[in-house]
């Protein structure tokens, strides 16, 4: 007796698909459990396996999110600059823009796995200050599809005080998976 | 699609053949005569290891097994074996190589009044180790915005440990000969032995990012008659 069973198993959410594929063949054994009366045993011989076809549905960048705070009487609360324009630089080096003349509460800002500080310049319109942040680095398997991403520690916040009056680190840690209204530090005005 | 069937229509053809030889190797009427039962270390061999080199040919191994029955419908089993893996997955390239063990016991549910006959339907469990090394080389850390950053290479010697619940089926084809099956399921001790990355597979466990898993291995046995009675 031999028959083959094929079926496909798609996982959402990591975008696994699994195929599994058995092959059966039997082998009777007559001989004396027949003879015995007892019912004859079958041997079943499977050839299982199972190719898996991960796709990756993951963003690998790790961003530092920083929220904008104003403190009034021991309370601190959101607040919005309505033109912020954010880039990044490196050695004297500047980068592409990331936040363009936007109005924003809070900034997403990708750090660098090629050191250990990354530098930003915040334009809040009028007037402009800079944002080093200093962390650890090491890197970890998000999926053998996805690969590597960085995961960043937090250790100092360093600025300029043209605009930006403190700063307090909420989350040290910062990795790839960016959960909805997840905070890192906190820029006070 | 098209290598899957072929490689489908390969281990069917092959199997088809063992099946075959092994029926064509029975001699009607001797096994059961003799009602004496045959102890004796039994050595197998699982084959379903072989049948990684048409399904995924970047891991090659081997596994043996001993057991024994030392006492009234109980063997204690010993598992031995290896397995390396090379293989380039998206921005790095991965290689592992190491050797396992496992210690376990079975029991033979299957009780039968004619002791002269062995086959067997066991359930049992087992303890499993594996020591190995893995090594990634080409690791790139991406970044959009500042520029990847290229890692040369990891590389990190491991142990893992998990434990087994096994059930199986061993037939006697001819006197001494068998041929069986085993569906297990496994459960990772350690699953963050490697503070960096995962290991991709445990050698004899499965997966490394799996915590939890099924394992199945079709054997063919030999027992060395060493006593009757």
């Amino acid at each position: 007796m031999e028959f083959t069973l094929i079926f496909t198993l798609h996982l959402p959410g990591r975008g696994i698909s699994c195929f599994l594929h058995l092959h059966l063949s039997s082998l009777l054994a007559i001989g004396s459990a027949m003879k015995k009366g007892l019912a004859a045993l079958f041997l079943i011989g499977t050839v299982a396996s199972c190719v898996t076809r991960e796709i990756c549905d993951e963003n690998n960048q790790s961003e530092m999110v920083a929220w904008f705070k104003t403190e009034a009487d021991g309370a601190v609360s959101d607040t919005i600059f309505t033109t912020v324009s954010v880039y990044g630089t490196r050695s004297g080096e500047d980068f592409s823009i990331i936040y363009d003349s936007v109005s924003a509460s809070r900034i997403v800002l990708p750090l660098d796995p090629n050191g250990v500080s990354t530098t930003f310049v915040i334009d809040f319109g009028s007037q402009a200050d800079t944002l080093s942040i200093r962390h650890d680095t090491e890197y970890y398997l998000i999926s053998y599809t996805c690969g590597f991403a960085a995961l960043f520690t937090l250790e100092m916040i360093e600025h300029s005080g043209n605009v930006i009056l403190g700063s307090e680190v909420i989350n040290p840690v910062v990795d790839a998976e960016l959960e909805q209204n997840e905070e890192h530090i906190w820029l006070y005005f | 699609m098209q290598n899957w069937n072929k490689m489908k229509n390969i281990s069917g053809y092959i199997f088809k053949w063992i099946a075959l030889l092994l029926l064509l190797l029975q001699v009607p009427g001797l096994s059961g005569q003799d009602t004496l039962r045959t102890f004796g270390p039994r050595i197998g061999m699982n084959l379903a290891r072989f049948a990684y080199i048409f399904f995924d040919p970047s891991e090659i191994g081997a596994e043996f097994s001993v057991d024994m029955e030392v006492y009234r419908n109980l063997y204690p089993a010993v598992e031995l074996g290896y397995s390396t893996l090379n293989e380039s997955e998206g921005d790095f390239d991965y290689a592992m190589s190491g050797a396992f063990g496992r210690v376990g016991v079975d029991y033979n549910v299957l009780h039968q009044e004619d002791r002269s006959i062995h086959h067997s339907l066991t359930v049992g469990a087992r303890y499993g180790m594996s020591v190995f090394s893995h090594r990634a080389v080409n690791v790139t850390i991406p970044s959009e915005y500042w520029g990847d950053f290229l890692l040369e290479s990891y590389e990190n010697t491991l142990t893992g440990h998990w434990i087994e619940l096994v059930g199986a089926i061993k037939t006697e084809l001819v006197p001494n000969l068998f041929m069986g099956w085993s569906l297990r399921y496994k459960i990772l001790i350690n699953p963050d032995m490697d503070p960096l990355f995962t290991p991709l597979i445990v050698p004899g466990y499965g997966r490394g990012t799996q915590e939890r898993g099924i394992g199945f291995s079709y054997s063919v046995f030999y027992k060395i008659p060493l006593l009757k009675q």
